[in-house]
């Protein structure tokens, strides 16, 4: 009776997950399908699986040569890297001293980080552009100077998220454990390394994936910053392939898979990281 | 308590410090960068002569979908072979938010060396701020710069002086699609198209299960505006800009406004005219679905790109009413080649921009532009291998007997926004059209 | 007693926030001032203080626009807490408690958020197409579709408008929160992670059956993640922008459709009202602040430690 009841249940559970998960992969096959598909059958036929007449390779070959993908794979790659890194150490810092420390002044600082959160970023974006341009950093022409105008916004603009995320995962860690660390000698700083980065590993791994995508997909800030060529990151050589592209959905569609390919390398790289840092079972001591 | 107010002032001071820090600390690397690049160009600048090898940044709208990006490139292309220069092209799309990205450019000392822009009221800040270089000035030291144009042709500022070297002008005329008009049994219009035989003709499509009008009432009301305020006035008078919405001009716009009213309500336009956008209009005249589309020189790329069969089409003329004839229509030459102050300045570019803006507008070049047919040269262009729809183009314009500017350009940027949002109120009827043209002359 | 010595928080603190001072509350400080200016472009200096100075707080107020903005704002807003944390939160339960293709479920809910808007907007306009769309097919053959034979047998068809008064709100709302429920979903399965496995079998032991132990274990316990999620939720709804930009862009249909977040970008870039769009961001960040405040008062455990 009891394993019927069990069975059942585990069915309903796997029903309700499948679904979910065809309404998230499916958007992909359609995407991949439809890059394979010649010019101009996308709107009358796009659901289809293009074999025969209606399959080309046209696509890819056309936006790979219309286009330096290597170059802006590596511009993308040292913008959303650097952001990633730099997000994660500088977000860890602040979100253990707001979450550990009781001081005058934590409430102000914990809503400054909330509503820096909130800075919608075309109201920030102009005086950090005329900031950067003073500083010598935006507008130069020099294409290495033009990726770091974009890394410091784009820093700044994912540490309040992270710090909020943090926030949430090193107050869930046991303050029993930092007690047992400080009374066998550690500092505050060898508290940090030893205990609550292996401890909020898992969540140290989710606010990565985040500051990663974000960077990488965040065309507005890349539109202002990387103008020439050679500075252009992957998401703006997306956007100039489409506005170029028409109703050309076909190529389009190429260039969408090979924006995603790396994104999704990158996630299916951490995703092992955390499940790692779980099985390390840091937690449970 | 003591303690933590000690605390308190510590991190504050400790804040303001890095603060402070943080601006001697940030600049570092931009210091530092700029101390290996700057010291770089000047003993390159000496050196620059011999080796005549310079990088330009090149900023134009030829990016996107324009139809002369393949044009604009080739050019650009033969530029970098023959002088062994290297062209930095910072080409875009043009519209509103391309366009304050080039004047924050200019405001951050970070514009390009040549710029390719609106010649009328958008130019007046980088023109005032004296951050380019006026014709007359070049032509002191080049004597020969820009003299294939017509100087009447020349755009003038504010101040009197002609800044920028004109390149394609522009058209925008009445695109048919051949087949809808075969299928209902009507003739391609000619020059002396009527409102009332278009009314007819829209109707006898309407009836025949097509929609006659390809229009995105919500996205790119103003090719229809502009049109419609021709038709309740005349070409010498188009470019006249209301005081208020009683006055003559303003009577006119109103007019015109209404005229797209009754199309609206007659159901000439697609059903989801409010909700399309212009791509999915387009589109649907390019499948064979709608008869009319109003567009312009740079749709003819378009076409070229995505039609079945370029025969299909053809440019025709937008119906006339009143005192307007249908050969009359909009076009000019609205932008054009300026030399930043900047490059001017630096002995090392201002050869190469000179020769950059010379090479890109000389008769040559400028005659495998689609749009040849409106131009300030003075020998014309020579425009050779069309295909089917610029040729058709061609014949069209050469029937055209005036031609207009659209006085949309002499609206400030807000106030434009405001009147072609506001058409798609107008047509529901949730606002008059004097209402409309009153709120965006407050903006203006 | 650890966390006494005050001095190492200097060095947990002062980088995040001179990142933030400089990047993020200079430039917003920056345009709060440009709410009382005028400004008549992005790249443009002002051109003195707007008459009277508080105008653009007055426009806010009595704007049409602004008021059809903010309730569909708050109904997204609300849409997104019931809906995407919810939905969220089920998936998460439910991946907790099975072993067999949990890592496979995990891995395929987060994909909608590595597409960029761009590509998910695009994907969604044709989904919802007018003519030939996908949904709109469907129903075609369904039958669903009234249609019509003219006299020269061409069949017209009267498509569905998906995104005219009646349907707009589902086809604006469904894609944002379908995108980000893996979001909610990945930090809520984290959370669960982080629960230790003791509890359950102690639970086990005292005879608490699956719901029990949800009930009374995991939700409290996620509680903290649960109130992050909160957060997160409202200050994405306040300035959710790109995949409805795509979409529907400048407030169609009929300026029925307009949110804060495409508004204030439409009010700047388009009608080159920088100075009003300012105030736009203003009021998003107040309202944003204000309505995670309250979140957090409700649902945060007062021994946060």
């Amino acid at each position: 009776m009891h394993t019927k009841k069990a069975a059942a249940s585990k069915i309903v559970t796997y029903a309700v997950l499948c679904l979910w998960a065809l309404t998230t992969i499916y958007p992909f096959i359609w995407v991949i399908l439809n890059s394979f598909r010649k010019k101009g059958l996308i709107i009358s036929d796009s659901f289809s699986i293009p074999m025969g007449d209606a399959f080309t390779w046209e696509n890819y070959l056309t936006a790979w040569q219309r286009s330096d993908f290597k170059n802006a794979y590596l511009n993308s790659f040292l913008i959303s890297g650097t952001v990633t890194v730099a997000v994660v150490v500088i977000a860890g810092l602040a979100a253990y001293g707001l979450v550990r420390y009781r001081f005058r002044g934590r409430d102000l600082l914990h809503s400054l980080v909330l509503a820096g959160m909130m800075f919608p970023v075309f109201s920030t974006i102009i005086p950090v552009f005329r900031l950067e341009a003073l500083m010598g950093i935006a507008g130069t022409g020099n294409r290495w100077l033009s990726l770091i105008a974009v890394i410091l916004p784009q820093i700044a603009g994912n540490l309040c998220f992270a710090i909020i995320i943090l926030m949430g995962f090193i107050r869930s860690v046991p303050i029993e454990l930092e007690e047992s660390a400080y009374l066998d000698g550690c500092n505050v700083v060898q508290i940090y390394f030893r205990i609550i980065i292996p401890a909020a590993k898992s969540s140290f791994a989710t606010v990565a994936i985040f500051a990663f995508l974000w960077s990488y997909n965040d065309l507005f800030t890349q539109s202002f910053f990387l103008r020439y060529p050679q500075e252009r990151a992957i998401t703006g050589l997306l956007n100039e392939i489409s506005s170029q592209a028409g109703v050309n959905y076909g190529l389009m569609a190429a260039s969408v898979v090979l924006v995603i390919i790396p994104v999704l390398v990158v996630y299916v790289c951490l995703q092992k990281h955390i499940i790692k840092g779980l099985t390390a079972g840091a937690i449970k001591g | 308590m003591k303690r933590t107010l000690a605390l308190i002032l510590a991190l504050v001071m400790a804040l303001a410090m890095t603060a402070c820090g943080g601006n001697t600390t940030a600049p570092a690397p931009a210091a530092t960068t700029p101390a290996t690049t700057t010291p770089a160009a000047p003993p390159a600048a000496p050196a620059a002569p011999a080796a005549q090898s310079v990088t330009l940044n090149v900023v134009t709208s030829y990016g996107g979908d324009d139809g002369n990006r393949g044009n604009f490139e080739a050019a650009v292309a033969a530029y970098e072979a023959a002088t062994g220069n290297k062209v930095n092209d910072g080409s875009g799309t043009s519209n509103e938010e391309w366009k304050a990205k080039i004047l924050t450019d200019f405001e951050t000392g970070s514009e390009p060396d040549v710029l390719f822009f609106f010649t009328n009221a958008d130019a007046e800040p980088i023109i005032t701020a004296n951050k380019v270089v006026s014709i007359d000035e070049i032509r002191s030291a080049y004597p020969d710069y820009a003299t294939n144009m017509k100087d009447s042709m020349l755009a003038k500022a504010a101040d009197g002086k002609s800044y920028a070297v004109p390149s394609s002008g522009y058209w925008e005329n009445m695109f048919v699609n051949k087949t809808v008009l075969d299928a209902c049994g009507i003739a391609v219009p000619g020059p002396d198209y009527t409102w009332d035989q278009f009314l007819q003709d829209c109707q006898k499509i309407k009836d025949e299960g097509y929609t006659p009008i390809a229009c995105s009432l919500f996205e790119v009301p103003h090719y229809w505006f502009e049109f419609m305020v021709m038709n309740n006035g005349t070409v010498a008078n188009h470019l006249d800009v209301p005081q208020s919405a009683d006055d003559a001009a303003g009577k006119k716009w109103a007019a015109g406004l209404n005229d797209i009213k009754a199309l609206y309500e007659a159901g000439f336009f697609p059903a989801n005219t409010l909700t399309a956008s212009d791509a999915e209009t387009v589109e649907m005249f390019n499948d064979g679905e709608a008869a009319f589309l109003i567009d312009g020189s740079w749709k003819v790329g378009y076409f070229n790109e995505n039609a079945q069969d370029l025969n299909d089409f053809a440019i025709s003329y937008v119906p006339a009413k009143g005192q307007r004839s249908a050969s009359e229509a909009i076009g000019g030459i609205s932008m054009g080649y300026f030399i930043t102050r900047k490059a001017w300045d630096d002995p090392a570019k201002r050869e190469a921009a000179v020769e950059f803006v010379s090479q890109l507008t000389s008769d040559d070049v400028l005659s495998t532009f689609v749009t040849t047919e409106v131009t300030a040269l003075v020998n014309g262009a020579k425009p050779s291998g069309l295909n089917a729809l610029q040729q058709s183009a061609a014949d069209a314009n050469a029937k055209i007997t005036a031609i207009a500017g659209a006085v949309q350009d002499s609206l400030t940027a807000e106030a434009r926004g405001d009147l072609f949002a506001n058409v798609q109120n107008v047509v529901t009827g949730k606002m008059t059209a004097e209402d409309a043209i009153a709120s965006a002359l407050a903006l203006n | 007693m650890i966390y006494k010595r005050k001095t190492p928080l200097l060095l947990f603190l002062i980088p995040a926030f001179l990142f933030l001072l400089v990047f993020l509350y200079y430039p917003f400080f920056q345009n709060i001032i440009n709410t009382f200016l005028k400004i008549g472009g992005l790249g443009r200096a002002s051109e003195g203080v707007n008459a009277p100075w508080y105008e653009n707080y007055q426009r806010l107020a009595t704007d049409p626009y602004m008021h059809t903005a903010l309730k569909n704002t708050l109904l997204l807003t609300l849409c997104t807490i019931v809906f995407q944390v919810g939905v969220a939160l089920i998936l998460a339960l439910l991946v907790d408690g099975i072993r067999v293709g949990a890592q496979f479920f995990r891995t395929v809910y987060f994909f909608p958020i590595v597409i960029s808007a761009t590509a998910l907007g695009l994907m969604f306009n044709l989904i919802f197409l007018y003519k030939g769309g996908m949904v709109n097919q469907l129903l075609l053959s369904f039958g669903a579709l009234p249609s019509e034979v003219k006299s020269n047998g061409k069949v017209i068809v009267e498509w569905l408008d998906w995104k005219d008064q009646a349907h707009f709100l589902f086809t604006m709302f469904m894609p944002v929160m379908w995108q980000y429920v893996g979001f909610y979903f990945v930090i809520l399965v984290t959370g669960l992670n982080n629960i230790s496995q003791d509890l359950y079998e102690a639970a086990s032991l005292d005879g608490a059956d699956g719901w029990a132990r949800t009930r009374f274990i995991t939700l409290p316990l996620l509680r903290n993640v649960l109130c992050t999620c909160l957060v997160l939720a409202i200050t994405g709804a306040l300035k959710v922008f790109d995949l409805p930009w795509v979409m529907f862009g400048a407030g169609m249909p009929e300026n029925q459709g307009w949110l804060t977040g495409t508004y204030m970008y439409d009010q700047t870039f388009n009608h080159m009202n920088v100075d009003y769009g300012s105030t736009i961001a203003v009021l998003i960040v107040v309202l944003g602040v204000v309505l995670s405040n309250v979140a957090n008062r409700v649902f945060r455990t007062s021994d946060d430690f």
